[in-house]
Order: C-alpha cells, then sequence, then structure tokens
C-alpha cells in the first residue's frame, strides 16, 4: 500500500511536468500574444516590449528558463497583471473557488446521497420517481441557466440575496445551489443505481440471514459497496469543483481561478497558464490518487500490490 | 394517455407561471426608475468600470478600464472637462505655445502635493515624461509622446550621429550640405539632430537602401539619446518647458491622458516594480488608494493632501472590476452600484431599457466601426469594387438594427468635432465640385445601389440589373473574398447584416468568418486577411488627427495597405498651421482624398449607451467615457436628481459643476485676456 502511494505520488512530478512543457507548446502555436491590441505597436515599441519579457531570445533557451523556474516553484510574473507573481494570483484566487466547491460538494453530497439512498430503498415509490425526475431535471438545466433564473427571482424580484460579487454568507447562497444542482443530481442517480445493485447481491442476503438489523445491513455492508461509483466520480469532480467552475464565477463574478485561467487563455498570459495548469493537474493527480486509495477501505476486494 | 396529457397540461401552467414571473420581473416600467432606487446614505460611489486593471501604472496600461481609475488617482498638467473631455487647468494653471507652435510652456501651481505631501514640481513632470518614453519600461503607449523632441529616438533606443566633433543634423542626411551650422551637442533649442539605430546591424540594413545616410554614418561616432535628451526641461521648480518636433495643436488635449501622470519618483527607485503595491503607492491625484482585492473590489479615497481636495466631493469610489454584461446590469437593478461603463445595456434589452429616461445615457461617442480592406489583394484592389461594396450597405437601416449607433460614411465620427464637421460640410461641398461629383450623388454615400452597381460594371464585371436600382454581379470572384471579424455578438450581428446587404444589393454572397481576438489581430495587422475585415477605433485626444493619422506613413495602423505619401503631406502641413479653421480645412481635404480612395467602409459612430442612477451628479456621457471623478457627486436631495438626461449633454447645466469648472478656468482664461491685451497694446504702438 505504501509503496503504491510512493509510486504514484513520484509519477506526480514528471507528468505535471509534460503538461506545463505539452501547454508551453500549444500555448506558442496559438497565434497572437499578450501585449498585442487594436492598435499595432511601432515595431520600436514592440522591440522594447519583447525584449523586456526575453521574447528576443531563442526558443530552448526560454523553454529552459521557464522549466528552471518551474522546478524552483516560482512561475514567474504574470504577464497581464503587472507586479503580480503567479503564485499569489494562484494563492489569493483559490480560495474564492475552493470554499464554493467544497460547500457545493458538501451540498451535493448530502442532497444527493440522501436522495439517492431513500429512492432506492423505496424503489418505485412516490418519493423515487419524485426525486428522480427532480435529478434529471437537475442534470439537464445548465448551471448557466440555473443561475441567472435564481438571480431574477431571488436578487430582482423578491430583492432578498445581491444577484453577484462577494460577501457575507449571503452571497454564496445562491452560486453554491447553482454549482450543487447538477452534481447532487449526478450523485442522486449513482447512489441510487449502486445502493439497487448492492441490495440484491449474495453477501447482503448473507448478512440479512445472519439475523443482522436492517440499520446495520444497510450502513455497514450496503453503503460502502453501493458509493463505490458514487466515489470514482466525486474524487475527480471535487478536483474540478475546487479549480472553480467558469459559468458559475462568470455569472456572479467570483474572483476564482477558473474565471482566472479563461482569462488568462484569451489574454495569452503564458506564466499565469502555465501556473494554473500545473497547480490543477497536480490537485487533479492528487485526488484521483486519493480516491484510488479509499476504494481499498471501502471494498475490501480491491486490494492493492 | 389521458393521464399522461394531464401531466403535460400541469407542465405547461408551471412554465406560463414561470414566464410570469420572469416578465413580471424584467417590465417593472411602471415605477419611473428600473430597480431599486433608494437615497444612497453615503458618500461613495460603486462603479464598474469593466475588466480587472492591468496595473495601477499610468504609464504602462492602455485599456480604458484603468484609464477611468488612474485619472483619479495622478493627476496631470491638464484635466478633462467633463463633458467636452476639453482640456482644462489641472497641475498647470496655465499654459502658452510659442508662435511656431513647436514649444509649450506650462506655469505649474505651487500647491500640488503627492499622497505622502511632497510637493509636486515641475522636475517631477520632467522625470515622470523621462520615465513614460524610457526602453526599459516598454510601455506600448510610448508613442503617444512621439511629438516631442527626440522622443521617439531615445524610446526606440536610437544614437546621435557624431563626426568629427560635432553631431550631423536631421536634415544632412538628406541635404548634405557641409555649411550649415552644426551644433556641438543636440540640445534641446538647437536644430534637430540626425539619430540612427544604436544596433549596428539595423543601422546598415537601414543604410543599405540609402546612399546619403550611408555617407552620413561611415566612419561616424555613435552617441546613444539619452533622457535628458527629450524636449522636457524644468525652467524653474513651476515652469515647464515641452519642445516638440513639430507643431501639433492638439497637444494639449493630448496631455490629459493618464501617460502624461506626475508619478513620485523616490517611491518608484525604492520599491522597483512593487511601487503600485497598495503599501508602497504614492499617488498624486484627488484620490489616493484605498484597499486593493483584485478581481473583486478597489476602492480610492479623497486624498486630503490634493491641491484641490475641498473641491473634491466624493469620499471614495469603489470600482468593481467584471466583464459580464447581464451581472453588471443584474448589481444596477439590485441597487448595489450606482453607475456602469460605456456599452454596457446589452443589444437585446435596448429597447426596454431606453424608456428609463432618466438613466439611460446615449450619446455620440469619440470612436467608430469600420470595415478595412486589403487593398493589395484583389478583387478589392480596384477602387471601384471598394466603392461598390461601401455605397452597397444601407446605413440608415443598419443604425435602426443596431440601435444604439448613428450612421456614418466619413472616416471622423459624427457628433464629436462640431468645429470640424463645418469646416468639413464646406470643404467637401468645393472638393466634389471639382471633382465633378453631383451633390446628390455624394448625399446618396449612405447607400446608393444604383451607382454600385454602376460601379461594378466600370471595374470589368457583369451587372444585371434588378427592381429598385439592384442588381446580381454575374462573375465577381466572391469565392476570393471573405470578410473577417472577432467573435462577439454584436460583431457577428453586423456581418451578417452587410454580407445580407451586398447579397441583396449587388448579388454577391461573400462569406463571413470570426476569429478569437488575439488571433484576429495579428492576421488583420499583417494584413493576411483577402476582402474585409472588422475594425474599430477609439480616440486618444479630442481632435480629428486622432482618427485620420491612422492612415499616416508608410507602416501606418489602418491594416489595409492603403498609403499615399500626398496624404502624409497634407496632414503635415495641416499640423503646422496655426490657425484652427484653417487646419480643418486641411485635414479635410486629406479625409476626402482617403475617403475616395475607399480603403475602409465606414459603418458607425459608437453610442456611449450606459446607465446611472439619478443621484450621481456631474457625471457625463462625454465621448470617450472618462469622468474626471473631482466633478462627480451624490445628490441626497430627491428633487435635484437628474431627470431626462437625454438632454444632460445641451438641453439643461447643473450649476455646481459648472461653477466649479469656470473657478478652474479662470487662470488660463485670464492669462490669455492678459496676452491678448498686450499683443493688442504692442499692435497699437507699431501702428
Amino acid at each position: 500500500m505504501l509503496k503504491f502511494i510512493l509510486k504514484r505520488l513520484l509519477i506526480i512530478i514528471p507528468m505535471a511536468l509534460l503538461v506545463v512543457t505539452v501547454t508551453w507548446g500549444l500555448i506558442r502555436i496559438a497565434p497572437g500574444n499578450f501585449y498585442s491590441t487594436e492598435r499595432k505597436l511601432p515595431p520600436a515599441i514592440e522591440e522594447n516590449i519583447r525584449k523586456k519579457y526575453g521574447l528576443d531570445k531563442p526558443w530552448y533557451v526560454q523553454y529552459g528558463t521557464m522549466m528552471g523556474n518551474i522546478i524552483r516553484l516560482d512561475f514567474g510574473d504574470s504577464l497581464k497583471y503587472q507586479g503580480q507573481s503567479v503564485n499569489e494570483i494562484i494563492r489569493r484566487h483559490f480560495p474564492y473557488s475552493a470554499t464554493i466547491g467544497l460547500l457545493a460538494y458538501i451540498l451535493a453530497l448530502i442532497i444527493g446521497l440522501f436522495a439517492g439512498i431513500v429512492a432506492a430503498l423505496k424503489q418505485n415509490s412516490a418519493f423515487d420517481y419524485g426525486s428522480m425526475a427532480a435529478a434529471m431535471l437537475g442534470l439537464s438545466v445548465p448551471n448557466f441557466v440555473l443561475g441567472p433564473i435564481l438571480v431574477l427571482f431571488f436578487s430582482l424580484y423578491l430583492y432578498w440575496l445581491p444577484p453577484a460579487r462577494w460577501g457575507g454568507p449571503l452571497y454564496l447562497i445562491m452560486p453554491v445551489v447553482t454549482l450543487a444542482a447538477i452534481y447532487a443530481a449526478y450523485i442522486a442517480r449513482l447512489t441510487r443505481a449502486g445502493m439497487l445493485e448492492v441490495m440484491r447481491s449474495d453477501y447482503i442476503r448473507t448478512a440479512r440471514a445472519k439475523g443482522l438489523d436492517e440499520k446495520t445491513v444497510l450502513l455497514k455492508h450496503g453503503l460502502r459497496g453501493g458509493i463505490v461509483p458514487v466515489v470514482s466520480f466525486t474524487g475527480p469532480a471535487l478536483a474540478s469543483l475546487l479549480a472553480g467552475t467558469v459559468v458559475v464565477e462568470k455569472v456572479f463574478a467570483i474572483p476564482g481561478l477558473g474565471n482566472m485561467f479563461i482569462q488568462a487563455v484569451l489574454n495569452r498570459d503564458e506564466p499565469l497558464i502555465l501556473g494554473i495548469v500545473a497547480f490543477l493537474s497536480i490537485l487533479i493527480m492528487i485526488f484521483n490518487l486519493a480516491v484510488d486509495i479509499s476504494y481499498g477501505f471501502l471494498d475490501p476486494r480491491i486490494r492493492y500490490e | 394517455m389521458t393521464r399522461y396529457i394531464t401531466g403535460g397540461r400541469r407542465a405547461g401552467l408551471a412554465l406560463i407561471l414561470l414566464s410570469l414571473i420572469i416578465s413580471g420581473c424584467s417590465t417593472q416600467a411602471s415605477t419611473k426608475y428600473w430597480g431599486k432606487v433608494t437615497e444612497p446614505n453615503d458618500n461613495v460611489l460603486r462603479y464598474i468600470t469593466g475588466s480587472e486593471p492591468e496595473s495601477l501604472d499610468p504609464q504602462f496600461v492602455t485599456g480604458q478600464p484603468e484609464a477611468r481609475i488612474l485619472i483619479g488617482l495622478y493627476t496631470r498638467l491638464v484635466e478633462f472637462e467633463p463633458k467636452t473631455m476639453a482640456p482644462i487647468p489641472e497641475m498647470a494653471t496655465n499654459w502658452e505655445q510659442s508662435e511656431d507652435g513647436t514649444v509649450y510652456t506650462f506655469y505649474l501651481r505651487k500647491n500640488g502635493k503627492f499622497s505622502n505631501g511632497d510637493p509636486i514640481k515641475a522636475q517631477d513632470f520632467v522625470w515622470s515624461f523621462q520615465r513614460a518614453l524610457s526602453p526599459e519600461l516598454a510601455s506600448r503607449y510610448g508613442f503617444l509622446g512621439y511629438d516631442i523632441k527626440y522622443a521617439e529616438a531615445y524610446n526606440s533606443g536610437q544614437a546621435f550621429v557624431k563626426k568629427g566633433g560635432k553631431f550631423l543634423r536631421a536634415d544632412d542626411a538628406d541635404a548634405a550640405s557641409d555649411d550649415q551650422a552644426q551644433p556641438t551637442n543636440c540640445g534641446i533649442n538647437e536644430p534637430i539632430c540626425l539619430t540612427v539605430s544604436s544596433d549596428e546591424e539595423t543601422r546598415n540594413k537601414a543604410a543599405a537602401d540609402d546612399e546619403k545616410l550611408k555617407a552620413a554614418i561611415e566612419g561616424a561616432e555613435f552617441v546613444p539619446v539619452k533622457p535628458e535628451n527629450i524636449g522636457v526641461e524644468a525652467a524653474d521648480d513651476y515652469t515647464l518647458k515641452i519642445t516638440l518636433k513639430q507643431s501639433a495643436p492638439y497637444f494639449v488635449g493630448l496631455l490629459t491622458h493618464q501617460f502624461f501622470s506626475a508619478l513620485h519618483r523616490a517611491s518608484i527607485e525604492k520599491w522597483g516594480k512593487d511601487w503600485i503595491k497598495p503599501e508602497h503607492i504614492v499617488t498624486s491625484g484627488p484620490f489616493k488608494l484605498g484597499e486593493w482585492k483584485p478581481y473583486d473590489e478597489m476602492t480610492i479615497v479623497r486624498d486630503p493632501n490634493y491641491w484641490d481636495a475641498a473641491n473634491v466631493h466624493l469620499d471614495g469610489i469603489k470600482f468593481y472590476p467584471m466583464d459580464e454584461q447581464t451581472t453588471m446590469m443584474n448589481l444596477y437593478k439590485a441597487g448595489r452600484v450606482d453607475a456602469l461603463y460605456n456599452h454596457t445595456v446589452p443589444a437585446a434589452w435596448n429597447e426596454f431599457i431606453r424608456q428609463f429616461k432618466d438613466e439611460y445615457l446615449l450619446q455620440p461617442e469619440m470612436s467608430i466601426e469600420y470595415y478595412t480592406f486589403s487593398v493589395k489583394k484583389p478583387p478589392v484592389d480596384k477602387v471601384e469594387v471598394r466603392r461598390a461594396f461601401a455605397l452597397a450597405v444601407d446605413r440608415e437601416a443598419l443604425e435602426k438594427y443596431r440601435k444604439t449607433v448613428k450612421r456614418l460614411v466619413n472616416f471622423t465620427p459624427e457628433g464629436i468635432f462640431p468645429e470640424y464637421e463645418k469646416v468639413r460640410k464646406r470643404v467637401f461641398s468645393e472638393l466634389i465640385k471639382k471633382e465633378g461629383i453631383s451633390q446628390e450623388e455624394w448625399n446618396d454615400r449612405m447607400f446608393d445601389p444604383k451607382h454600385a452597381c454602376e460601379l461594378m460594371e466600370k471595374a470589368g464585371y457583369t451587372a444585371k440589373k434588378q427592381d429598385g436600382g439592384k442588381c446580381t454581379v454575374t462573375d465577381f470572384p466572391a469565392d476570393k473574398m471573405t470578410l473577417t471579424y472577432n467573435t462577439s455578438e454584436s460583431n457577428k450581428q453586423v456581418a451578417e447584416f452587410v454580407q445580407a446587404q451586398w447579397k441583396q444589393n449587388l448579388g454577391i454572397e461573400v462569406q463571413i468568418k470570426n476569429m478569437e481576438w488575439k488571433t484576429f489581430l495579428p492576421y488583420r495587422s499583417s494584413i493576411e486577411y483577402t476582402g474585409a475585415a472588422r475594425a474599430g477605433w477609439v480616440g486618444d485626444f479630442v481632435d480629428p488627427f486622432t482618427f485620420l493619422s491612422q492612415f499616416y506613413t508608410a507602416q501606418n495602423d489602418s491594416s489595409t495597405g492603403w498609403w499615399d505619401r500626398k496624404y502624409d503631406e497634407m496632414l503635415d502641413s495641416a499640423n503646422k498651421t496655426a490657425d484652427p479653421t484653417k487646419r480643418f480645412e486641411l485635414l479635410a481635404e486629406a479625409e476626402f482624398m482617403m475617403l475616395q480612395d475607399q480603403p475602409v467602409i465606414p459603418l458607425a459612430t459608437s453610442g456611449t449607451s450606459w446607465m446611472k442612477k439619478p443621484y450621481v451628479k456631474g457625471m457625463y456621457p462625454n465621448p470617450g467615457t472618462m469622468h474626471p471623478w473631482k466633478f462627480v457627486y451624490i445628490e441626497q436631495d430627491r428633487s435635484k436628481w437628474d431627470k431626462a438626461v437625454d438632454g444632460i449633454m445641451t438641453d439643461y447645466t447643473d450649476p455646481r459643476v459648472e461653477s466649479q469648472i469656470k473657478a478652474l478656468m479662470k487662470t488660463q482664461v485670464d492669462f490669455e485676456a492678459a496676452k491678448a491685451k498686450q499683443t493688442d497694446e504692442k499692435e497699437d504702438k507699431t501702428d
């Protein structure tokens, strides 16, 4: 087990460097640069800029400098936002995304698991139909529709909630709900399917035959097997929730990392793109590892060599 | 089956209910204002200026969102007049120019202070201008200062040419005469010295095609142009002298730009790139930096050290950086912001928002929309073809369709430079007579399909006549032409409109293609495209030259490939003319000449299209959406709130703002009057 974890952790480093290299190549291929605007710059000014940012050097020198910096975990300064280091930007904006991401994740888990388990246990009941229909709706209404509808109703009709920006707990409600909806729906359906399958399996019948009470059967034996598909879904889901979701951040004007990432690409802000890509890829790989480890605890049939 | 239908009906009912709620939310026109409007409980303006500012360094940034913040933080020699954007005294109480228009002298007020209490002196401006133009700063707006003597040479890292202990003059390379008096140093008041690239390779390359230059630089010594060579000097602590390379009558207007701000040397030298951090920054304007939470909120607060702090009405301004139009509109409606920046009302909402007459501001802007032609590539290399395409677009219909813009057929915007427009009208009517164009034909330039068809025939294509003057050009190589635009909903609408117009009126179906912004920019500026491409232009200062200069010099910024030496000469001679009317005449002649060649299709003058709550006063829909913040105030008294803001620029005035402007103008007005009197007296004596 420890060997497995160590091996996986070690792989993360070359993987992240590979991702960064590929991204760097893609940025180089993409036309346009960070300093271009509607106005064509006089050649002398363009030359000044290229010199200032080291763009006048050959590509392998630039690549070497970039890699050297990254190995020292220093992504340099943003090209767009003067005087702000990439590390500082990530440190500053990740907490916004992480806050709404984590809250949405918890909300989605609570609603999803509850609805899924109850629906599975009361298969074909009114609750089952109702919650699964709601889940279907949650899955099919995209968040860029749900968000504005919530805003329209709660902010512009009732004037209860602030329509956008970051502030106290009131500001969090709509973005979190918007973000959680689709995940809750997905988790509910996965849980229901997983539970239905497990509850029909032989070992549950054995547990019941042993005379265990229904609560133990459900929570100790049923749930552990039933939520394996949920875990494999929610692991990466949590990573992407924490990393920031562009649509929700845009609709609610939240200064999160997702928004930053898109802006960085549109601005051709190379250091910032690379920094966020490296950060997110490492985050996602760690979460995937965590998911793989948790399988072992949830399902005794899974062993690590 | 029955059950199913009932279910469907129920869902239908729910949908109707939902849509009722939604429509109920958006049509509260029965109240006078849009959304929540309550008396503000503090004296702080909450404003959305656009995206997150790139920096707080006024010499580095180029965007309008930043500019609006920075003119609050830094003082310049002159400030914008809030309605017209004309220059009015700020750090300079008064100024004058030399007879040939190349030397400006600014007299500074003595009570100017930075936010840390240090006095602002002429030397601060000298250093700030030198910094702005330094190649190390690599400012994208460096060219704004290129009118100043040796500014371009310094910014481009050039060198003077020294031979036998004397410097060569700029005209030596042309005239190559030895008998001219040669300067022993390239001082500001001496004739302009020759400058060449400091880089040997570039220099030799330039000399390769220029025999005279080659002779001039042979065996010469090269002395780099230094910051102190630039034509900006402090005659004393409070007198600043700026020397230009040639006269530029728009120059004082240009100095309103944030690029020419006064910066604090000691703190910038001490903190390096970190000087803009909230804990280090020293500013010079009516406001100083309060709190800065990037991507969330920036607060600026009134600076008690500012020389005119007594007349700064707001306690502070909160800027919320944002890109999403809908989100901004939501915040505005919910009463959480007080005013928005220009073009924030989504096109689809326009009809609805227009009814809020006390809040919606639509005025012409110092900005135009047009299509460029790639004039060196067929099939638009023929002027007849370009003119045919231009004439085949019904601009009146476009104006109605777009709702916020005004039709445009010339290259300088309509309704922004009234004096110039008057002169231009007269000059154009004289010129068309000379060219043998009837007044009627000229007036029809807005849309004239018949003439467009004739031009197509003249270009050698076959045009089959249709009803209403339209035609079908059968043999036009439409496949060799594309209309390219950068991705955006409104650009797409316009492109589709123009595409349809060409199809209807000329029977030519041109392909349209969209491109991501940063991909599109180099594609257009290197004129890789064939056919036409979308362009927009926002003026940097209030003068037609800011538009016409786009076609100036062979490496011009027009993205068309069009250039005419005669056009340059016309602009040069215009700028050398001191008399404003005379100058405008020359500019109009140049504009006429360029338009006759039709390297572009002007489409529209943009409109401001933004909203403010009625209690925000002293804030105007001026041509550049630049708000000198010290005139802005929040009115608690409901009876004094702005009404019918359509007439805010012309129909009524705000006595509070007017008297504030008048008081500021006084020093310059008195100075000019005194000067005029002096000249009169002198003339009387000589008589």
